[in-house]
């Protein structure tokens, strides 16, 4: 006991060790600044720079505080941010509140927390915020890369709240990282459990989506603009098909019917005003026949699931003639698939399509005179061109065949830099003058020189080919396989397809862009769109197995919807009731948390933690291999004692580390001391050392 | 979230009743799940407020990653569960010495934890109801021992009530916590006053008058030498010349061994007994002889550290039971 002589003890109020919980320690400090920097970096790609400078100022600011160089910013400083932050959002996301503005203001307020970050309520608004934001990231990118950034991101956050609740004088912010990175491991089995059975719904409200460019076809097309796609080897669509993937020829991905023509810019055209809406569109999913969807008996259908890239538009990719499985999405009148929202994020959808049946046997009045409209006077050259070649034609298939044999016969040319074509009388320009362009410069033309000899007829836009992927076998349709191509009405046998580009290019048919590309115009191409054209075959090789797993990942992660989660499940638990779901999910959770309940509870036998122990071990190890075996009664002391007597030692040598080790072995409070146990160690070695030297002398 | 605060309320009414039984005093207790609670504190609510509001996030705008986030959020939180469990259960508490002190100042209680083989713990916090919270880490020492203070406010035995040991390792989403009785009694002593002249006066009784008989050095007078006389206090040549044995008396009265007396101590009770304990403080560090004499203990004069403690321990226990049941 103390002296009770001694100076009154401090009280408690004095001591310090108490004053810990209200600040944020300092390791946890570090980490939340570096959860900050980790967590706004993928934003930049999507962000106005500002925003992410105002992020780096926060940062460096309260960085200052962290050296104690800086003080906390005070009230005004704050407000005069707050309010020019709001300000700059408030400009440079003009119009509308969008995503992107929710975002930028998130980021913001973020940031400036993060300056006023003071106790450790403050801390934690900042950890819930970080995960926010890093869940703000997969609204714009939900590829492999960003998922694993993501993941990255939360084990840091996780590391600073970790550090919340560490001793700071202890732990360095580093064991606080390995401590997270461990829970979040020991979370993912237990998260993909509920990812798999989780009921997925149907969106509770509408909410505003990701804007951005639209990529890939637009509802407008003038000549030069899908040349312009081919500059793209960005994926549009992924195609699982069934059954066998369709020769090449034979994949002509509709997607837009353009029926209007003005000043040489083709477009969709203005919507026919129909008083009934199912003589337009027929949803998936209505319990009624499409009453304009052709007979079908007989024909073999191809039924495939498409897996479209976001388009920021409402038209979808099929093959002729395509019926719609996947509700929410719809056949049109035109024969085209399109769904009620923008696609904004990878959108999976399920087709069956029926080639070659024969749509609009009788053509109504109304579409007759859509599908035939032209301007007055443009392009008077082509008119009479096509007035006087139909005048020659036995029919529409003899007039069809005539101007695609013109097109063979006459030096047209099929090439990536077209030159420009004037506004008024722009077909008249391509058709006799410049004769060399692209594919729409050629279906243009051609559904023109229909419509100019009186016949319905109208361009389509959409993508031809793609690419089969050994690994997966799934077929890639990227941006440069875009194309437009043509379709021409006759009676008795409805629509038939055209592709003019076929006439002057068959090798872009049959073999895709690069084989009907000349060497100039593959030096337009990237460099990675070259390596994908097949330059360098194993490199080709490498690509396939990343796309492989691109495409896996959009089918088991990002397209994981209600429907594909219906499948899995039927064929995981069977019949799904929710009594079935609640059980797999009970099951699932309970396995994977007595993972970590094993992990942590296992006491794994004879695992001494103190260094000294392993010291010692270690040493009667080796002492083996000399004859000389610690009997399990003989403590250290003993053993050591029995050494020297044996082996002949000199007393002091062997009493000295005795002494040691009893010092480390014998108080379980004695934290080990590195340079003791290196003493300790070099002791030991010094030992065998002479043993072993005796052995041999 | 995680509080520091001197004072936190200790369980009462039916819980506490509750606990008396489930939990019963002992001196060692290794905490299991009979014995330790948890739930969720305001940060963990909080937190799942997060995870649904990303759940609704992911289903309206259909994105399968932020459904993963909530998921892995959710489920960090389920492995959060057994790991503050953990960070408690298995843990040894003992009481590991308890000190003493006087009114107004703190007494020690030093609680020793102590884990069991495997994983170190850390970010456990024990603090008795009146005491500040302490942090403990057991890493890579089995043991590790906190000291505790408790503030003291009236002397006699101190129990300290029940050691709160809580945690909220490792995301302070959850709190897992005990309330131990390690049976743990502190004595606490009078406060010392100060206030009266430090040598009380020897010769007011007459009965306290002592004579040294062997220790002073004044010449009195010469007697007849009687059994037991110090030879060397012999007058030798008286002895040469008559035979007689004459010793010299040496009988000056000495410094009495001093006793402190309630008597001697004016005011109420609680005055008397500090009053009584400064001096015997003073006594103890001048190195006096002293005794007590208070109603009901009288205590022969004596020195030393063991002296006094009894001399403390009688002035803190007056009118008190000796140990408190």
């Amino acid at each position: 006991m103390n002296s009770l002589l001694e100076n009154p003890k401090p009280t408690s109020r004095d001591a310090s060790a108490g004053g810990v919980a209200h600040q944020i320690p300092r390791n946890s400090l570090v980490l939340l600044m570096l959860a900050q920097v980790v967590v706004v970096l993928p934003h930049a790609a999507h962000l106005s720079l500002w925003i992410v400078a105002v992020g780096l100022f926060c940062g460096w600011w309260r960085a200052m505080v962290y050296q104690g160089r800086f003080g906390y910013p005070r009230a005004w400083v704050k407000l005069l941010l707050v309010l020019a932050s709001g300000l700059g959002v408030a400009i440079s996301e003009t119009g509308t509140f969008s995503l992107e503005t929710a975002v930028a203001l998130l980021i913001v307020a973020f940031a400036l927390k993060l300056l006023e970050m003071k106790n450790r309520r403050d801390a934690y608004l900042v950890i819930f915020l970080s995960y926010f934001v890093i869940s703000t990231e997969f609204l714009f990118d939900q590829s492999i890369p960003i998922a694993g950034y993501g993941l990255f991101a939360m084990v840091v956050v996780t590391a600073g709240m970790i550090g919340l609740n560490q001793m700071h004088t202890v732990v360095h912010p580093v064991a606080s990282v390995k401590l997270a990175g461990v829970l979040v491991a020991q979370a993912l089995p237990l998260m993909l459990i509920l990812f798999l059975f989780f009921p997925r719904i149907a969106p509770l409200w509408s909410v505003p989506l990701p804007g951005g460019a639209r990529s890939g076809m637009s509802d407008e097309v003038t000549p030069g603009d899908i040349a312009r796609m081919t500059r793209s080897d960005e994926i549009a669509f992924r195609v699982v098909f069934d059954a066998e993937v369709p020769r090449r020829s034979k994949l002509y991905w509709r997607g837009i019917v353009y029926s209007w023509f003005d000043s040489g810019t083709w477009s969709v055209g203005p919507v026919p005003r129909l008083k009934r809406p199912e003589d337009l569109i027929h949803w998936a999913g209505w319990n009624r026949d499409a009453v304009f969807f052709p007979e079908h008996d007989g024909i073999e259908a191809v039924e495939y699931q498409v897996l479209l890239e976001p388009t920021r538009s409402n038209w979808l990719f099929s093959l002729d003639i395509p019926w719609p499985l996947t509700s929410g999405t719809a056949l049109t009148r035109d024969f085209r698939l399109m769904t009620n929202d923008p696609v904004n994020s990878l959108f999976r959808y399920e087709v069956r399509s029926y080639p070659g049946a024969r749509v609009d046997e009788d053509l109504p009045d109304w579409m007759r005179d859509r599908e035939r409209y032209l301007p007055a006077d443009d392009n008077p050259r082509t008119v009479a061109f096509a007035r006087r070649l139909h005048s020659e034609s036995s029919g529409t298939l003899d007039f069809v065949s005539k101007v695609l044999n013109h097109i063979r016969a006459r030096p047209y040319g099929y090439t990536l830099e077209p030159p420009l074509l004037p506004k008024r009388d722009s077909v008249d320009a391509f058709w006799f003058d410049t004769q060399r362009g692209f594919c729409v410069h050629y279906a243009g033309a051609f559904v023109y020189l229909m419509r100019a000899a009186g016949l319905p007829a109208r361009m389509i836009g959409g993508y031809q080919g793609g690419e089969v992927n050994p690994v997966t076998g799934h077929l890639v349709v990227r941006q440069y396989d875009a194309h437009a191509w043509a379709e021409v009405w006759d009676s008795g046998y409805g629509w038939i397809h055209v592709d003019p580009t076929g006439a002057v290019a068959p090798e872009r048919i049959e073999h895709g862009l690069d084989a009907a590309l000349s060497s100039d115009d593959r030096a337009t191409l990237s460099t990675l769109t070259n390596l994908r054209m097949g330059d360098f075959p194993g490199l080709a090789d490498l690509m396939y197995f990343v796309e492989s797993m691109e495409h896996r990942w959009n089918i088991w992660v990002v397209g994981y919807d209600g429907a594909l989660q219906a499948n899995y499940l039927k064929n995981l638990i069977g019949e799904l009731s929710p009594l079935r779901i609640g059980l797999a999910m009970l099951v699932g959770g309970s396995a994977s948390l007595s993972l970590v309940v094993l992990a942590l509870f296992w006491r794994r036998r004879a695992a001494p933690s103190h260094p000294g122990v392993r010291v010692f071990r270690r040493f009667c190890d080796g002492l083996r291999r000399h004859g000389l075996t610690r009997s399990p009664e003989e403590t250290p002391a003993v053993f050591l004692t029995r050494l020297a007597r044996e082996r002949g030692f000199p007393e002091g040598q062997i009493a000295t580390l005795i002494d040691q080790l009893d010092a480390l072995l014998y108080n379980p409070e004695r934290q080990a001391d590195p340079s003791e146990l290196r003493r300790l160690r070099r002791g030991l070695r010094r030992v065998r050392l002479q043993l072993a030297l005796n052995a041999t002398g | 979230m995680s509080s520091a605060s001197v004072g936190f309320s200790p369980p009462g009414g039916r819980f506490k009743r509750w606990i008396e039984r489930r939990i019963p005093p002992t001196r060692r207790i290794t905490l299991s799940q009979d014995t330790v609670f948890i739930f969720p504190t305001v940060t963990g609510f909080v937190f799942g407020g997060l995870v649904v509001l990303l759940i609704l996030g992911a289903i309206n705008y259909q994105n399968s990653l932020i459904y993963g986030v909530a998921f892995l959020l959710g489920s960090l939180f389920l492995v959060t569960i057994l790991y503050t469990f953990r960070n408690l259960s298995g843990l040894t508490i003992e009481l590991a010495g308890v000190g003493t002190g006087f009114v107004g100042e703190d007494v020690e209680f030093a609680v020793r934890v102590s884990r069991p083989a495997g994983a170190g713990r850390e970010g456990v916090q024990l603090g008795w109801p009146l005491s500040i919270m302490q942090w403990v880490e057991v890493f890579d020492a089995e043991a590790s021992t906190v000291k505790l203070f408790v503030p003291a406010r009236m002397r006699g035995w101190l129990n300290p009530g029940r050691l709160l040991i809580e945690t909220y390792f490792p995301l302070g989403l959850l709190r897992a916590w005990t309330w131990v009785d390690l049976d743990a009694t502190g004595l606490v002593y009078p406060q010392p006053l100060f206030d009266d002249p430090p040598e009380p006066s020897t010769s007011q009784r007459d009965e306290g008058a002592l004579i040294d008989p062997s220790g002073s050095d004044d010449f009195n007078d010469m007697r007849a030498y009687r059994a037991g006389d110090p030879v060397r206090h012999i007058v030798w040549r008286f002895y040469a010349r008559s035979d007689d044995l004459v010793v010299k008396e040496y009988a000056s009265f000495i410094d009495p061994r001093f006793i402190l007396d309630w008597d001697n101590v004016a005011g109420d009770v609680e005055a008397r007994l500090s009053k009584l304990t400064g001096m015997a403080l003073t006594a103890a560090r001048r190195d006096r002889e002293f005794g007590l004499q208070i109603p009901g203990t009288e205590i022969p004069p004596a020195v030393g550290e063991a002296h006094l403690e009894t001399v403390l321990k009688s002035l803190a226990l007056y009118e008190l039971p000796a140990r408190e049941s």
